[in-house]
C-alpha cells in the first residue's frame, strides 16, 4: 500500500486566512427550550427521521422517547440487560431500533414502546446499529461480527472474520453499502456479496467513520492520535496528525466541503475541496478549555455545534469567524449532539443524564 | 470560556498474570470474596459476563493494537480501552478493577494501555502488576518462556504460589534466582494464594511517591562462585565426580564452617571471595582437595573428573564452586554412596540459563548534569527501550533542591520533581528490569552524567 502523509500542521500552531471568503456571516444563536433528565449517562439520542420524536438510550439500559416540546417522557423500557450502546431509526418506516450489551438487537414500536423484534447480534456487546440509507437492510456490529437484516429482523448475510472488534460501521450515502472500521483497516460490505467487496488496509485502530456527504471520501478518527483520510475512487490514503489525545468525533458540513475533527480542546476544521486536504492547514476553532466531546454540522447550513468534557457547547461558522457564535454550558460532559432533521434545534446529552433542546434562533 | 473543573476519582487497576495453573484464579475469587463492601470489575480472557454479587465479571478477548510508527510502547491493548471505557462511563462505577491476562500474555501493552490512552489515564490509575507463579513448574517455563521471563520482569509484586509442593530449598532457588531477574518486585511466598489483600491491592506499584520503595543496594553482591553446599563430613576420603559440562575448568574450595545456618555461611562468605581471588591448584591425578583457604581447578575433559577431598576431623563444611555442581550432574560421596548437602545457595544464575531477563541497580553520590543525563536516558531509551521492561529511581540533578523521582515502562517515562533533599546525603538511586541489559555500560553511561564525572 502507498502512502501519502499530508503535509498536515498540528492543531494548535498557526491557522489559515479564508482567502476566497464570500460566505455572508451568520447571527445565531442557541436557547434551551426545555431541559430533563434520564439520571444515567447519555449514551445515544436521535430524533426521527420526520423530527417529531425523540428517542433517547441510558448506558445502563433504558431507552424511551421524550415529548419533543416538554421533554418528558412518553414512554420508556429496559431494554437491554447490561447496557445499552446504541439507537437508529428506520429512514421511512415508524421503527426504532437499539444495540445492547445483552447480545441482542431489538425493533421498536416508537409510539407505544412495545418490542416489535429481536434479533442475536452475535456477541455480547452489540456495540452498533445503523440502518440502510433506503431501509432496506440492517447493519449490527457486536465484536467481530457484522449482520445485515431485513426490517422484520430476518438475518441476510453474516460476515464474521473481522480481526480485532468492529469499532464503528457507516452505511455509504445514498448506496447500499456499508463499512466497517476495526484495528487493521477499513472493509466494505453489501447484502448480495458472500465476501468484503473492497478493502482498505492500514496498520491503526480505527475509532470512528465518516463518510463525505458525496460518498468520495471517507474520514476515520483513530486511536493513535490521527485522522486518517481515504479518496473512495483511487483508495489514496493520507493522514493528518499532530493531534493531543485519540480523535472520537468527525462530523462533514452538508456540503462536503469542511470535515471537522474532535481531538484535544480545538476543533480542527479541515478544507475538503478539490484536490482534499493534502498540503492545506486545517481552520482552528479555539475556545473549549476541555477535550471535545461530540461534534455535529447543522444538515444544510455551514454551522457546527462542539460539546466538551465539562459540558460547555459551542456553535460556530467555519471558514467565517474562529470566534464561537454563542456558547451554553448543559450540564457536565457533553455525550450526545444531534440536529433535528429540520435544523432548527439541537438534543444535547450528558454524561450525568441531562437532555436539553437548544434552539437555534437565527437573525435569517 | 470557563470551564467547571470536574473531580473525576481515579480508579485503581490491578493486573494479574501468570501461566495456566499458576492459582490466579484462586487469588481473583480471594480478592472477590475477601473485598466486602468493594464493587470489583474484574476483565477476564474469557467470553461472558457474570455478576458476582455486587461484583462484575467481563470477558474479553486480547487484541494488540500496535501504532503505525510500530513504536513498541505505542502498542496497546484494544479490548481494554473498549471495556473501560465502557464502565468508567457507568454511574455506579467501580471502586476497584483486576484485569487477569491470559498466561501467554505479554503485560507491555496492557500497563502501556494505562499511559498511552488518553482516557484511561485520566480515569483510570495502573495500581500493580502481580504475578502469581507455580512454585513447583516455574522452573522449566523459566528457560523456555519469554511470557513467563516477562511477566516475572514486569511484576510489583510476585507470589510463589504452591510452595506446600516443594522443599524450602527449592524455593529458596526459585526466589534467588526470580530476585535475580526482578529486584524491584516484592516476593512472598504462598499456598492456596493465601495472601494479605494489602500486599496485592492498592500498592502503588507505578506511583511516583513511592518510586524507591526498591533500594537498589538490595540487589545481591555479585560472587565469583554460584553454588555454596553445606555438610557434615566425617574424616575419611570423599570424592567429587563432574561429567563434562560446557566449560573447560572450574575452581572450587572447601571450608569448616561453624554450622549450616545462614549466619554461619555469611561469616564465611567473605574468606570464600578471598580464596576465589587466589591462583588456583589444578585438580590433575592424585591431587586431593584439603579444607582450608586454598582455591582449586577442576579440569574437564573427555571423561568425568574425579575429584578426591581429604577430610580429617569431624564436622561441618562448605563448598563454594564456579559454576553450580548441577551442570555437571556432580555427585558428592564416599565409598558408602552419595551425600546430599544440608544447605545450598545459589548465588547468581548459572551461565547455562544466560538470563536475559535481569535488573541492574545504580546507586551514585553527587549531583547529575540534567542535560548530560537527559541526552543519555534519551538514547537509552530509543536504542533499548524495547527491552527495558520498567524502571524507576530517584535522582539528584544539579541546582534542584528536590529529590526528582521517576518510573518507567518501555519507552514511556513520568517524572517529577519530589520533596527537598533537606538534610538527606544527596544520591542517585535508580534501578533498570529488563532483558539484555549491559549492567558496565549501564553503569558507565550513568556515571558520565554526574557532574564530577570528569574527576572519577
Amino acid at each position: 500500500m502507498s502512502r501519502r502523509r499530508g503535509r498536515t500542521v498540528a492543531p494548535g500552531r498557526g491557522r489559515t486566512a479564508n482567502p476566497g471568503r464570500t460566505e455572508a456571516p451568520i447571527q445565531a444563536e442557541l436557547d434551551a427550550s426545555w431541559h430533563s433528565s434520564i439520571d444515567d449517562y447519555v449514551i445515544d439520542a436521535r430524533w426521527s427521521p420526520d423530527g417529531q420524536m425523540l428517542a433517547v438510550a441510558a448506558i445502563s439500559g433504558p431507552i424511551g422517547c421524550l415529548d419533543i416540546d416538554t421533554g418528558k417522557p412518553v414512554w420508556t423500557v429496559h431494554a437491554h440487560g447490561f447496557g445499552t450502546t446504541e439507537l437508529d431509526w428506520h429512514p421511512g418506516l415508524e421503527l426504532l431500533t437499539s444495540a445492547g450489551q445483552d447480545g441482542l438487537l431489538r425493533n421498536w414500536d416508537p409510539a407505544t414502546g412495545q418490542q416489535l423484534s429481536e434479533m442475536d447480534g452475535g456477541s455480547a456487546w452489540v456495540e452498533h446499529v445503523a440502518w440502510s440509507p433506503s431501509g432496506k437492510v440492517l447493519a449490527s456490529a457486536a465484536g467481530k461480527a457484522l449482520r445485515l437484516w431485513d426490517p422484520a429482523g430476518t438475518l441476510l448475510r453474516e460476515f464474521s472474520d473481522h480481526t480485532s472488534t468492529i469499532s464503528d460501521i457507516a452505511w455509504k450515502p445514498g448506496c447500499e453499502e456499508v463499512v466497517t472500521g476495526a484495528y487493521g483497516g477499513l472493509r466494505f460490505w453489501n447484502v448480495l456479496s458472500s465476501d468484503a467487496v473492497r478493502t482498505l488496509e492500514w496498520r491503526g485502530s480505527i475509532l470512528t467513520i465518516a463518510w463525505s456527504p458525496d460518498g468520495k471520501y471517507i474520514a476515520t478518527g483513530d486511536q493513535d492520535s490521527t485522522v486518517h483520510f481515504w479518496t473512495i475512487r483511487t483508495g489514496k490514503d493520507l493522514q493528518m496528525y499532530g493531534y493531543p489525545t485519540k480523535v472520537q468525533d468527525l462530523s462533514w458540513d452538508s456540503r462536503g466541503k469542511y470535515l471537522a475533527t474532535g481531538g484535544g480542546p480545538t476543533v480542527a476544521v479541515w478544507d475538503c475541496r478539490g484536490r482534499g486536504p493534502e498540503g492545506r492547514s486545517p481552520i482552528l476553532l479555539e475556545g473549549h478549555e476541555s477535550v471535545l466531546t461530540a461534534l455535529a454540522f447543522h444538515p444544510d447550513r455551514n454551522l457546527l455545534i462542539s460539546g466538551d468534557e465539562s459540558g460547555h457547547v459551542a456553535l460556530w461558522q467555519p471558514g467565517v469567524s474562529d470566534e464561537p457564535l454563542d456558547h451554553i454550558v448543559v450540564g457536565n460532559a457533553i455525550s450526545v449532539l444531534q440536529w433535528s432533521p429540520d435544523g432548527s434545534a439541537v438534543v444535547v446529552g450528558t454524561e450525568n443524564g441531562s437532555v436539553a433542546r437548544l434552539e437555534l434562533r437565527s437573525e435569517d | 470560556m470557563a470551564t467547571e473543573s470536574q473531580v473525576r476519582n481515579t480508579v485503581p487497576v490491578t493486573v494479574l498474570t501468570g501461566f495456566l495453573g499458576s492459582g490466579k484464579t484462586t487469588l481473583l475469587n480471594r480478592i472477590l470474596t475477601e473485598n466486602h463492601g468493594k464493587r470489583i470489575a474484574v476483565i477476564e480472557n474469557e467470553f461472558g459476563e457474570v455478576g458476582v454479587d455486587q461484583d462484575l465479571v467481563i470477558g474479553a478477548e486480547e487484541e494488540i493494537f500496535e501504532m503505525n510508527n510500530g513504536c513498541i510502547c505505542c502498542t496497546v491493548r484494544g479490548d481494554l480501552i473498549r471495556i473501560l471505557g465502557n464502565l468508567m462511563k457507568r454511574r455506579d462505577a467501580f471502586d476497584y478493577i483486576m484485569i487477569e491476562t491470559t498466561g501467554m500474555a505479554d503485560p507491555g501493552p496492557v500497563a502501556q494501555t494505562f499511559f498511552v490512552d488518553d482516557e484511561m489515564r485520566d480515569r483510570l490509575k495502573l495500581d500493580g502488576i502481580v504475578t502469581i507463579v507455580d512454585t513447583k513448574h516455574v522452573w522449566q517455563h523459566l528457560d523456555d518462556s519469554d511470557e513467563v521471563r516477562e511477566q516475572i520482569a514486569f511484576a510489583d509484586v510476585i507470589l510463589l504460589n504452591k510452595i506446600d509442593l516443594v522443599g524450602a530449598d527449592e524455593v529458596d532457588q526459585l526466589e534467588a534466582r526470580i530476585k535475580s531477574m526482578n529486584a524491584a518486585a516484592k516476593v512472598y511466598r504462598t499456598e492456596n494464594a493465601a495472601i494479605d489483600m494489602d500486599r496485592v491491592l492498592n500498592i502503588g506499584g507505578f506511583d511516583l511517591d513511592r518510586a524507591l520503595d526498591v533500594d537498589p543496594a538490595f540487589l545481591e553482591p555479585e560472587y565469583p562462585f554460584e553454588w555454596s553446599g553445606t555438610y557434615w563430613l566425617e574424616p575419611g576420603t570423599w570424592t567429587w565426580t563432574f561429567q563434562p559440562g560446557e566449560d573447560p575448568t572450574m575452581d572450587i574450595s572447601v571450608h569448616p564452617i561453624a554450622g549450616v545456618d545462614d549466619g554461619a555461611l555469611e561469616s564465611r562468605l567473605m574468606d570464600a571471595v578471598l580464596t576465589f581471588s587466589d591462583e588456583p591448584v589444578k585438580l590433575v591425578a592424585n591431587q586431593t582437595m584439603k579444607p582450608g583457604d586454598q582455591l582449586y581447578q577442576v579440569q574437564f575433559g573427555e571423561e568425568p573428573s574425579i575429584c578426591a577431598v581429604e577430610i580429617e576431623t569431624p564436622g561441618f563444611y562448605v563448598f563454594f564452586s564456579e559454576h553450580h555442581p548441577n551442570e555437571f550432574d556432580a555427585v558428592f560421596a564416599d565409598e558408602n554412596g552419595g551425600v546430599e548437602a544440608l544447605h545450598t545457595r545459589e548465588y547468581k544464575p548459572d551461565h547455562e540459563h544466560d538470563e536475559a531477563v535481569t535488573s541492574v541497580g545504580i546507586t551514585e553520590a553527587g549531583d547529575l548534569d540534567l542535560d548530560r543525563f537527559n541526552a543519555w536516558l534519551r538514547d537509552l531509551l530509543m536504542n533499548q527501550g524495547p527491552d527495558i521492561f520498567r524502571m524507576k529511581g530517584i535522582l539528584s540533578i544539579q541546582d534542584f533542591p528536590e529529590r526528582f523521582v521517576f518510573q518507567g515502562v518501555h519507552m514511556l517515562f513520568d517524572g517529577r520533581p519530589d520533596r527537598p533533599w533537606g538534610e538527606e546525603p544527596r544520591r542517585n538511586s535508580l534501578i533498570f528490569i529488563g532483558r539484555n541489559l549491559d549492567e558496565d555500560g549501564l553503569r558507565e553511561g550513568f556515571r558520565k552524567c554526574l557532574v564530577d564525572a570528569d574527576a572519577r
